[in-house]
Parts: structure tokens; C-alpha cells; sequence
């Protein structure tokens, strides 16, 4: 979906009220989220709103709580305060309307590639299952590797096979940790290519983390910069020209901050 | 190369015994010759011994073996995946495990005479007791060891709670499930010869036993040598099984 003007941030303004295929919550959305372990704050307040469709990029040093804030949206835990919502409905556990990629690719080491696939397909039919599969094979480029076992593949095979699991159930919303920091440089060139080529095709609403600038600033539509502990948004842009320089300067305010703090 | 070395060392011990019996330091019903031994193999496997031959008492042996590893394995599974999933499970658990697992198998055997009198069953409990613990310890621990990425992945696949033990957590678990097997089964290997020494026969601890009271040692060693080998080719068949079953042990994915 194409909507050049969404600089609007209140998704909800004007929503045509026709077409029940258009929801009028957004994506994803976090309200007042805070995130604390044990006794340290890692995220928040946050506030965020994420309309279908878009590709989120996020970005800052590490431990400044990008993690945080991904594995609240995919229910893996629950916000100490504050609600997110997908899709309008309050987040009470992981599921499949949101993928996850992860850092490491965690395919199933007991599994074939095509297994991997199909592990979130286990309720359809046999036949639609396999179609999937091969579906999602072709769309990744692993038509050859079916029947390969993880250990068999290459680093970017391996996320290549990752991605595709994830986006078999058709999730509404994938989320990825960093799924490109183990990669050497040119897989990870090529996989970014891959991904936004996927993002085009789906036309899944992405959040992707990252501490890479460069890969925040040219993969996605709108990238957020956070600085933290406990991690805030100090800066949510849509990616434009100049983009980039803005953003190295707020990660560099937010890595010289902590510094501050840490001495 | 390797196996020239292996038989190698093999004819050399051999020499050694050979030689140690014929000068006769030790009277030979402490060292019988090799000959002896091999002679007994031909009578035991032909004639017999306690009436049973060595292949019946082998068999035997072996029956109990399977039998005891194949209720112990499953059992020290189930109880390892619940110690290792249910925390209160744990705290109630883990002690007796450690407990039984201590214990020499052949302290508990007069008990298990009591209770079950002296035919199969004592044999076939000991050797249960013997191997549920090690698979058990091994199943708890790799099922707590399992990296919460891959349960996470599981859950935002749509897998349901109930799913998760048996499509995500025991095949991560089933390296150090397969290790403690293999160390099960040589424990019931080593425990098969104890549950033996009552009413043993056929089996080969039994027929060692018997061979004791007779002081004929050449049937004494022949028993110990078929124990050794049979083990040695369980283990190899166990190695098998383990490539077969986890082929991607020791690889980082």
C-alpha cells in the first residue's frame, strides 16, 4: 500500500469507513509501554504506532532496549505497564499473526528445510501445506534445499530458510532482531535486497532491528532511534535524503549520553 | 591401520595370557590358558553349561537387558521431561533421582527379592532402576537447557502449550538424551551380572556364577569375555543409532 502522505501520525484521522479489509488500527501499536527487569527499566515510556504496510527500522547501541521492545510486540513477555496492541487487540502471548526472525536463524536442527517451513502450517491440508512450502521456497530461493537439513546450509541460507518460516502462517507483521549481524558482508548486501523484495511482494508490515545506521537508514520506510536504558524513541523519522546523518547523530547523543552515565 | 593396530593389541594380550599360564606362577584355577577357554566355548556352545548353551544364556541375559533398559529409558524420559519442565517437579524429583542414582544396584536387589520373588521380575526391575536414572538426569537437564529462542519460534508458528514437549523440546533435548542412553545401557550392562547371582540360570551371570561354585575359571573368563564383547557391540550399535538419530550433534546451527 503506497500512501506517500502518512506524515500524519494519527492513524486513526481519516480512515475511509468503507471496506472491511481496511482496518483502521494500526498494525501494531504501543501505548505509555514500559518494560522493567527485575528492578532495572529496560524500554519505556514508549509510545508507537505502527500502520500496516510499513517497514520499521530500529535503531540504537546496544542494550539500549531495541530487544526489549520486539520481544514485548511478539508476546514472548508481557509490558509492566502499558498495552500493545495488534491489530487493535491487546498482545497476551506470541502467535501467529506476528513472525519472528531471529538473530541466530533457531531453525529446527531436526528438521528439513521444507519441515522447518511447514512447522506453522501443521493445520492445513496436507496438499495446501506442501504448496505453501513450495511457495515460500521459490519466493526465498531455496527451491533446491527442500529436503536439506539446517546444518547442511550456508549462513544466509540458514536466515533465508528462517524467513520463510516465519512468513509462512502469513503473518500480518514480521519481526526481526538483528537477523542480518551474523552475516558476512556481502550475504548481508544481498539479503537486504531479499527482504525488502519480500516486504514489496507480501506486503507485510515489518519491524526490523538493527544497530546497523546504514541498514536502518536504507531499508526501510520510517526508521525510530532509541536511547536507553530504559529505552525512548528520541527521534522517528520517515527515511528521506539527509536521513542518515540525522540519525548517526542521534545514536552518537545517545551513545555519548550513556557514556555520560556510566562514568 | 586402526583395526591392524586394535587385533594387534588383541594377539598381543593374548600372547601375554599365554604366557603367563604356561609358566605357571598361578595354579591354573586362577589362570586358566586360553586354550581352556576356547575349549569352553566349543563345549557351552555345543553341550551346553547348567544346562543351557552359552548362546541360550547370552540370550537370555540380553532379553533382560532390553527388556529393563526399554521400561527404564521410557520411564527416565517422561520423569526427565517432567523434572525438567514442572519446577515443583524439580524440588520433589530431583533427590530421589540423585538417590537411587548413587545407590549400587546391588544394594536394593535383596529388596527387590522380597517384593518379587527370584524369577524374571527382580532382574528386570534392577535393570530398570539402573537405567532410568542416568536418562532421566540427562533428559532434565537438556530439556531445561533448551534455548528459549527456539520454544519462542514454536509459539509465533501457532504451536499450542501442548504441542511444545514433543515437536520443540524433547528432539532439542535428543543429543543428551541419546548420551544418556548409551550410558544407561552400560550401566545395565554392568548391573546385568549382579541381578544374575540370584537364580540366574540361564544368563550369563548365572552361568558365571555357577562356574564360581565349581571353581571352573575357564567358564568363569569365557562368561567375562562374551559380557565384554557383547557390550562392546551394543555400544557400537548404539553409536550407529546416535549419527543416525542426531546428525547434527556437535554442529552449530
Amino acid at each position: 500500500m503506497p500512501s506517500p502522505d502518512r506524515r500524519g501520525d494519527e492513524p486513526g484521522a481519516d480512515v475511509p469507513a468503507s471496506g472491511p479489509a481496511l482496518s483502521s488500527a494500526p498494525a501494531i501499536e504501543l501505548r505509555a509501554v514500559t518494560r522493567v527487569y527485575r528492578d532495572r527499566p529496560a524500554l519505556g515510556p514508549v509510545d508507537l504506532a505502527l500502520p500496516a504496510g510499513e517497514f520499521l527500522t530500529v535503531v540504537g547501541p546496544s542494550g539500549c532496549g531495541k530487544s526489549t521492545l520486539l520481544s514485548l510486540v511478539a508476546g514472548f513477555a508481557p509490558p509492566t505497564a502499558g498495552t500493545v496492541l495488534a491489530d487493535g487487540t491487546p498482545v497476551t502471548g506470541p502467535g501467529p499473526s506476528r513472525g519472528v526472525v531471529f538473530q541466530q536463524p533457531r531453525l529446527f536442527p531436526w528438521l528439513s528445510v521444507a519441515g522447518n517451513i511447514g512447522f506453522g502450517l501443521r493445520r492445513l491440508a496436507r496438499a495446501e501445506r506442501a504448496a505453501r512450502v513450495a511457495e515460500l521456497l521459490a519466493m526465498t530461493g531455496l527451491e533446491g534445499a527442500a529436503k536439506l537439513k539446517p546444518y547442511e546450509l550456508s549462513g544466509g541460507m540458514r536466515q533465508r530458510a528462517a524467513i520463510a518460516r516465519a512468513l509462512a502462517p502469513r503473518p500480518k507483521v514480521l519481526l526481526m532482531d538483528e537477523p542480518f549481524g551474523a552475516l558476512d558482508a556481502f550475504t548481508r548486501e544481498r539479503m537486504q535486497e531479499e527482504i525488502r523484495e519480500l516486504w514489496r511482494s507480501t506486503g507485510v508490515t515489518v519491524l526490523f532491528i538493527t544497530h546497523d545506521v546504514t541498514e536502518a537508514t536504507t531499508l526501510g520506510t520510517r526508521v525510530i532511534a532509541l536511547a536507553g536504558p530504559p529505552g525512548r524513541i528520541t527521534l522517528d523519522a520517515r527515511v528521506s535524503e539527509g536521513l542518515r546523518d540525522k540519525v548517526e547523530a542521534a545514536i552518537r547523543d545517545a551513545a555519548s549520553a550513556r557514556a555520560g552515565v556510566a562514568s | 591401520m586402526n583395526l591392524a593396530l586394535r587385533l594387534g593389541a588383541v594377539l598381543f594380550l593374548l600372547a601375554v595370557w599365554q604366557v603367563v599360564a604356561w609358566l605357571k606362577i598361578w595354579p591354573p584355577v586362577f589362570v586358566p590358558e586360553p586354550l581352556a577357554v576356547w575349549d569352553q566355548l566349543l563345549r557351552t556352545s555345543s553341550e551346553g553349561y547348567s544346562g543351557h548353551t552359552l548362546a541360550g544364556h547370552l540370550l537370555a541375559s540380553l532379553r533382560r537387558i532390553v527388556l529393563g533398559c526399554l521400561y527404564g529409558i521410557s520411564g527416565g524420559v517422561v520423569l526427565g521431561l517432567l523434572i525438567g519442565v514442572v519446577p515443583v517437579l524439580r524440588t520433589l524429583l530431583n533427590p530421589l533421582v540423585t538417590f537411587v542414582r548413587t545407590l549400587p544396584p546391588l544394594a536394593y536387589l535383596s529388596l527387590l527379592v522380597i517384593w518379587f520373588g527370584i524369577g524374571e521380575e527382580p532382574k528386570v526391575w534392577l535393570l530398570l532402576l539402573a537405567a532410568l536414572p542416568p536418562v532421566a538426569v540427562a533428559t532434565a537437564d537438556a530439556v531445561r537447557g533448551v534455548h528459549e529462542d527456539y520454544l519462542n519460534a514454536a509459539r509465533s508458528l501457532g504451536a499450542r502449550p501442548w504441542e511444545i514437549p514433543y515437536r520443540v523440546v524433547l528432539p532439542s533435548a535428543l543429543p543428551e538424551i541419546v548420551t544418556g542412553v548409551r550410558v544407561a545401557v552400560g550401566v545395565a550392562y554392568t548391573t546385568v551380572v549382579a541381578a544374575e547371582t540370584v537364580n540366574g540360570v540361564p544368563g550369563i551371570g548365572g552361568m558365571v556364577r555357577d562356574a564360581q561354585r565349581y571353581n571352573q575359571t575357564d567358564v568363569v573368563v569365557l562368561g567375562i569375555i562374551v559380557i565384554g564383547l557383547s557390550g562392546l557391540l551394543i555400544d557400537y550399535l548404539l553409536q550407529t543409532l546416535d549419527r543416525r538419530l542426531v546428525p547434527w550433534r556437535g554442529r552449530h546451527i
